[in-house]
């Protein structure tokens, strides 16, 4: 059974050759170029054509240059977003919604990005400073997630087991090394995980995620017309979000509430259970979100992620496949886009190597100060 | 040499409590209406709403909720003391708050462990609340 959330559906999806722009890098491209390669991309697989696009979400790309350059000449529902990741569930609720309310009968959701070429840099100045955090040399969000680690694993008494994080940066790599898009392929290993160097002591760098180029794109329309058009539609069974708005980048409780919170709504409201997922995208801007999505989620009790996710249980052919294209550890910075893109492609069965066996659900979370979650369906 | 890592700027919300460091004592802003006690500070309770609130000092102590030793320089001015430790810390009175630990490696330190505030002149204006190992 799927309930109100589950009458939309994605029918195109696009994304640019991550692996590619990686070893290119060119600050002549422009986030607008990609965003549009990624379109054509989405459009094509859908066998939907620009005029029929009538809604635009565009995230960390500037909408109106993308719509000139894409010749969308009729949208009748837009919504710009920042470069952010936190809203990257919350765009496809809202597309989700528009379609449902009939504001829109084909919504694109385009996510673009140049930030590598253009040498962005990340950790100066992020986390607020509300906090006066800057004024005791604490900047990057990655300092924010490595001190509640820190706390986590007092809390659990799990600091003999810490190094055993690792197998989340391994089992993903594992993933991308099946995708050959991927910015990262080539495995990695327990020791060179842990030979890394600190970046914010206890996360190394292989507990962080890249910084890349690319685009990604999806289509969003009901599921009466997605039955319609050229690839069978994947549902979107639910969605849900959770502000969690506090001084504090990273909450007291790692999200526990919001999570355990959006669990709820989402099998609820898609008649599903922790049972169906057949595979968990989680944004891995650090490896330690993985965790605490496992806990929040209820996949594992608290505290007990560090030896949930060990002995292959996160990889390929294990019992909860996690960011199986490698994520943003290992695939590409897509902000959760390629989370979505990759959970789309999994449930149609289009994934080569890296393919989750009968994948019918997909969950994806993200833990943020604006955490969201969706559950993607195969149409039945 | 002239200190030249960042400084808190100074506002109409945490004017009080920086001219109270400077003069070695910890202030918190604490509500009338709930007696809730927060920080950083603000004109109103972030509880209640309440604008009725008065600053009530410190004991200055209380134990480490995280620690991280940072290894990357996001901040040119820290490379001289690289790497260096950030501590959250719960204050006794129950609000967080960012500092470093004085004088303390990384193994000395362990979250659970209890510190008291110390304060650092670093320009006429400005001293930090930092703290040591209890």
């Amino acid at each position: 059974m799927v309930t109100r959330g589950g009458q939309t559906a994605i029918v195109g999806v696009g994304t640019t050759d991550f692996h590619d722009l990686y070893r290119n890098p060119d600050p002549g491209r422009t986030a607008e170029q990609l965003g549009v390669e990624a379109l054509r991309a989405a459009l094509d697989d859908a066998g939907l054509r620009a005029e029929q696009i009538d809604g635009l979400i565009a995230s960390s790309v500037a909408y109106p240059n993308l719509a000139f350059r894409a010749g969308l000449r009729d949208v009748r529902f837009l919504a710009p977003y920042p470069m952010s990741g936190r809203m990257c569930a919350v765009a496809l609720a809202h597309a989700s919604l528009a379609v449902q309310s009939g504001m829109a009968d084909y919504v694109a959701l385009v996510y673009a990005t140049n930030m590598r070429s253009v040498r962005v840099h990340f950790g100066g100045n992020e986390g607020g400073g509300d906090l006066y955090d800057p004024v005791f040399g604490l900047t990057s969000p990655g300092a924010f997630y490595a001190l509640a680690y820190e706390h986590y694993l007092a809390d659990y008494a799990l600091g003999g087991k810490s190094d055993g994080l690792g197998e989340v940066s391994l089992a993903i790599r594992e993933h991308a090394s099946m995708n050959p898009e991927a910015v990262m392929q080539s495995p990695l290993d327990l020791q060179s995980y842990l030979d890394s160097r600190f970046v914010a002591r206890p996360l190394r760098l292989f507990d962080y995620c890249l910084v890349t180029d690319g685009a990604v794109c999806y289509i969003v329309t009901t599921l009466e017309r997605a039955r319609d058009l050229r690839k069978p539609p994947v549902r979107i069974g639910a969605f849900s979000e959770r502000a969690v708005l506090r001084e504090h980048f990273v909450p007291e409780d790692l999200w526990a509430e919001a999570c355990s919170g959006m669990g709820q709504e989402i099998f609820e409201r898609s008649g599903l259970g922790l049972g169906d997922v057949d595979s968990l995208q989680v944004y891995d801007n650090f490896s330690v979100s993985v965790l605490w999505a496992l806990e929040g989620f209820g996949f594992c009790e608290r505290g007990e992620a560090l030896d949930w996710v060990q002995g292959g249980r996160i990889r390929r052919g294990g019992e909860l496949p996690v960011n199986t294209s490698g994520g943003m550890m290992s695939e590409a910075y897509m902000q959760g886009w390629n989370h979505h893109a990759e959970a789309i492609r999994q449930i149609r069965g289009e994934c080569g190597e890296r393919q989750v066996a009968d994948c019918g659900a997909v969950l994806y979370a993200c833990l943020a100060p604006v955490s969201g979650a969706t559950l993607l369906v195969r149409d039945v | 040499m002239a200190y030249d890592k960042p400084l808190p700027k100074i506002t109409r919300e945490d004017r009080t409590f920086w001219e109270a460091a400077r003069e070695r004592r910890l202030l918190l802003p604490r509500c009338l209406d709930c007696g809730h006690v927060w920080f950083p500070p603000y004109l109103s309770c972030p509880r209640c709403a309440s604008a009725r609130i008065e600053w009530m000092e410190a004991s200055g102590r209380g134990v480490i909720w995280g620690r991280i030793e940072m290894h990357q320089a996001y901040l040119k001015s820290f490379a001289d003391v690289m790497p260096y430790n950030v501590v959250q810390v719960q204050l006794d009175e129950g609000p967080m708050i960012f500092s470093n630990v004085e004088g303390a490696a990384w193994d000395d330190l362990a979250v659970g462990a209890p510190v008291e505030v110390v304060f650092e002149d670093v320009t006429d204006e400005i001293a930090l609340p930092k703290f040591r190992l209890a």
